[in-house]
């Protein structure tokens, strides 16, 4: 066992901490929503700086530009950046989809949207839900025809998260109906402002834009942005949604870290944390924030050993979102009259924070798979547990 | 980073589960549980061949020289198994303190017999359960309450106020002035109160001052995590295995999605235990301040584990319910451990200060 970093790990996260001393955070403008994540806010300007450094593409092959550092720097990274509040929002999906590139790209979506996802220009939307498609994804409508060496998509996708600022879409689609349900799926990879594609923001409870819809409306794309063979998108999804549970909330548990900091500030300021069942409660937070981050470092090790995930990311992507909903709910008793105040409101309290927070968290275990669709693959792939019929 | 057990740790707890497969069955912890006694010798006995009393203790004292991230994992199994036994007291936060003292005669006349399994020695450290003096005299007057197998303790190491300062005490059980009162409980542990009426303590009985209270305390707070989370464990495996195969209505109710998200928040409570404790043993073994990481592992796998057992009876139902089946034993076992060397209040408290709360 060993719980500590190794000496390259310690060293390279000396070198953010450097690297965000440097470089007040007050410099880089905000372009899109701090959805609660723990990635901050959207900002082109952070992404850009992250790749003036190299870090982007740290992990990957020599021959597409990268460094071919372990992983785990990408772990340090997430956690000096969440834990010093940055914003680096569309980070984990730049990572992810250059990774499924690097694995089963074509030559042109390697040639020409790898170098802008190093140069931190090239960040994407997941265009997986519609309407009638939730946690029921394989009832999508969004056709992919094949006409000539393009392909003709028409569909609605809707949750798109930065859909409106982001630079690619990444849109699942049926190719072709096929006896077997979770077959003829395909993934592209869309340019925004490709014609026919109309996005429209979806105001949120919280006042602000992060998600939006995206009508596509016969779209034609070259057959080689296809992500991945002709009709077996499903289990490049699968990977895809298994990696996002893991990567789109590792850096929860120091973003939380961070937010306790801040309570913990507070009470110590206003006095409350004079009270016996406030501090017990605050202590219970940290002890639940660290056993949290503990449950995506295992899981890390054991994506960084290649053994088996069958429940692993599933149960952290639940606690983490389910820690972020009680902290925020903690905090929001914590400041008491002065809770509901927004950023930017005379008397506001933490910079309006916790109101945000609270908001933003309730949406966390509805996306990326709900708690409940999460439970049911723990309790069926991570024990065994039979399947409930599905109703064809 | 690796959450894995070296491969001697993995050996060592392959065997003891081996070991206690053959020689602490379900059946055998029954019927300990239901004896007066509560000890079951030739079991002792047979840990101490393994070596497993001693696994603090060096070489030359008779001991097999383990880590504590050794007596960790073996503790994991043991309260898996749920076996009976003064293990945690006698040989880890008692041989914790008696390592650290400063009184050569006693570590060297008590440490090898304790890692032998032939003599038992309890404790009682906790201030809130303790009120002790030795007067001017050298007499030792008050009660200690929730002692653990003191009715089998050869010796007693106690916190007992002296002068200005606390003094950590051995105390034979057989001494005159000393009286041992069952307490009854819920759980298969044997608790006592012991009073103290004037007790005569000489020089050769005092183990110095308190310095080595707080680690053997942590040291036991980590074997107690320890034993919550191989309990809790074991609670998830009984669970499961009921819900694929008891059927109603046709079916396993493990099919039923009521039951499956129970039995998955009970894996992420057991994950979620077992990595605090393995992360603050690494960094109490790697000497790197812990006591902020002893503290949260018991307050969180208190509440968890307890937790894992509550939502368990709902799980088997009515089957649950009595005495002849595991779960109970598992689940007051939790508990009591959840108690002993700090509850999470108490743990809790610690950890507020050590996040900065004024």
């Amino acid at each position: 066992m060993e719980f500590g970093f190794s000496p390259a790990e310690t060293a390279f996260a000396e070198e953010v901490r450097g690297f965000l001393r440097e470089q007040p955070l007050e410099r880089f403008p905000v372009d899109g929503m701090d959805a609660g994540y723990g990635s901050g806010a959207h900002s082109r300007a952070f992404m850009k700086a992250l790749a003036e450094r190299g870090w982007i593409s740290m992990c990957w092959p020599v021959a597409y530009g990268g460094q071919e550092r372990p992983m785990f720097f990408k772990l340090v990274l997430f956690e000096e950046l969440a834990l010093a509040g940055a914003p680096f929002g569309p980070l984990a999906g730049s990572w992810q989809t250059a990774d499924a590139i690097i694995e089963y790209g074509s030559e042109r979506l390697r040639r020409e949207v790898l170098p802008a996802v190093a140069r931190g220009e090239a960040t994407f939307w997941q265009g997986y839900s519609e309407p009638d498609a939730g946690s029921d994804l394989l009832a999508l409508k969004t056709e992919a025809r094949r006409d000539g060496d393009q392909y003709v998509i028409r569909g609605h996708k809707i949750w798109s998260s930065h859909a409106g600022i982001a630079t690619h879409g990444l849109v699942f689609t049926r190719t072709s109906r096929e006896a077997r349900r979770s077959r003829g799926f395909s993934m592209f990879v869309v340019p925004n402002g490709t014609p026919g594609m109309d996005i429209r923001p979806i105001r949120s409870l919280t006042g602000g834009v992060y998600h939006y819809e995206v009508f596509l409306d016969d779209v034609r794309v070259p057959a080689d942005l296809r992500l991945g063979p002709e009709g077996e998108g499903f289990q490049a999804l699968l990977n895809g949604l298994d990696s996002d549970r893991f990567w789109g909330r590792f850096y929860k548990a120091p973003a939380l870290e961070r937010v306790l900091r801040r309570l913990v500030e507070h009470a110590n300021t206003t006095g409350a944390s004079r009270d016996p069942a406030l501090r017990r409660r605050l202590a219970a937070m940290a002890a639940e924030i660290a056993a949290l981050r503990l449950l995506f470092f295992r899981a890390a090790c054991l994506l960084r050993d290649g053994a088996p995930i069958s429940y692993e990311t599933a149960v952290a992507k639940v606690y983490a979102d389910e820690t972020g909903q009680k902290l925020a709910r903690l905090g929001m008793d914590l400041l008491g009259p002065w809770a509901p105040l927004r950023a930017g409101s005379r008397e506001a309290r933490l910079d309006g924070e916790i109101s945000h927070a609270y908001l933003t968290s309730l949406g966390h275990t509805i996306a990326g798979g709900t708690a409940e669709v999460l439970r049911t693959t723990v309790a069926v792939r991570g024990l065994g547990l039979p399947a409930e019929p599905r109703k064809a | 980073m690796d959450f894995r057990p070296s491969p001697a740790q993995q050996l060592l707890v392959a065997t003891a589960r081996d070991f206690l497969k053959k020689h602490c069955p379900p059946e055998r912890v029954q019927r300990v549980a239901l004896d007066a006694r509560g000890v079951d010798d030739a079991l002792w006995q047979r840990m101490a061949e393994l070596g497993w009393q001693g696994l603090l203790v060096p070489a030359e004292l008779g001991g097999s020289e383990g880590s504590l991230l050794d007596v960790i994992l073996l503790v994991e199994e043991m309260g898996r198994a749920g076996a009976p036994g003064p293990f945690v007291p006698s040989a880890v936060v008692a041989t914790s303190v008696l390592l650290a003292c400063d009184n050569a005669d006693q570590k060297k006349r008590l440490l090898p017999a304790m890692a032998a399994g032939e003599r038992i020695v309890g404790v009682a450290l906790a201030d809130e359960a303790s009120s002790l003096e030795v007067d001017a005299r050298g007499r030792l007057t008050g009660r200690a309450l929730f002692v653990e197998a003191a009715h089998v303790a050869d010796a007693l190491v106690v916190a007992a106020r002296a002068g200005g300062e606390t003094q950590l005490l051995l105390v034979p059980t057989d001494r005159r002035g000393i009286a041992r009162w069952p307490l009854e409980v819920i759980g298969p542990e044997k608790l006592f109160e012991v009073a103290f009426d004037g007790a005569a303590v000489s020089a050769e009985d005092r183990l110095g001052s308190s310095a080595g209270r707080r680690g053997a305390l942590q040291a036991g707070a980590l074997a107690r995590t320890a034993e919550m989370v191989g309990a809790a464990q074991r609670v998830l495996e009984l669970a499961v295995e009921y819900a694929k195969t008891r059927v109603q209505g046709g079916r396993p109710i493990g099919g039923h999605q009521a039951i499956q998200h129970a039995c998955a928040d009970l894996v992420r409570d057991v994950d979620a235990s077992r990595g605090l404790l393995y992360a603050a043993t690494w960094r109490t073994s790697e000497g790197v301040p812990a006591a902020a990481d002893v503290a949260m592992a018991k307050a969180y796998a208190s509440e968890a584990c307890l937790t894992v057992a509550r939502r368990a009876h709902q799980i088997f139902g009515a089957i649950g319910y009595c005495e002849e089946h595991p779960l109970h034993l598992l689940h007051k076992r939790i508990h009591a451990a959840s108690l002993d060397c700090g509850d999470a209040a108490l743990h809790l408290e610690e950890v507020a200060q050590a996040i900065g709360l004024r």
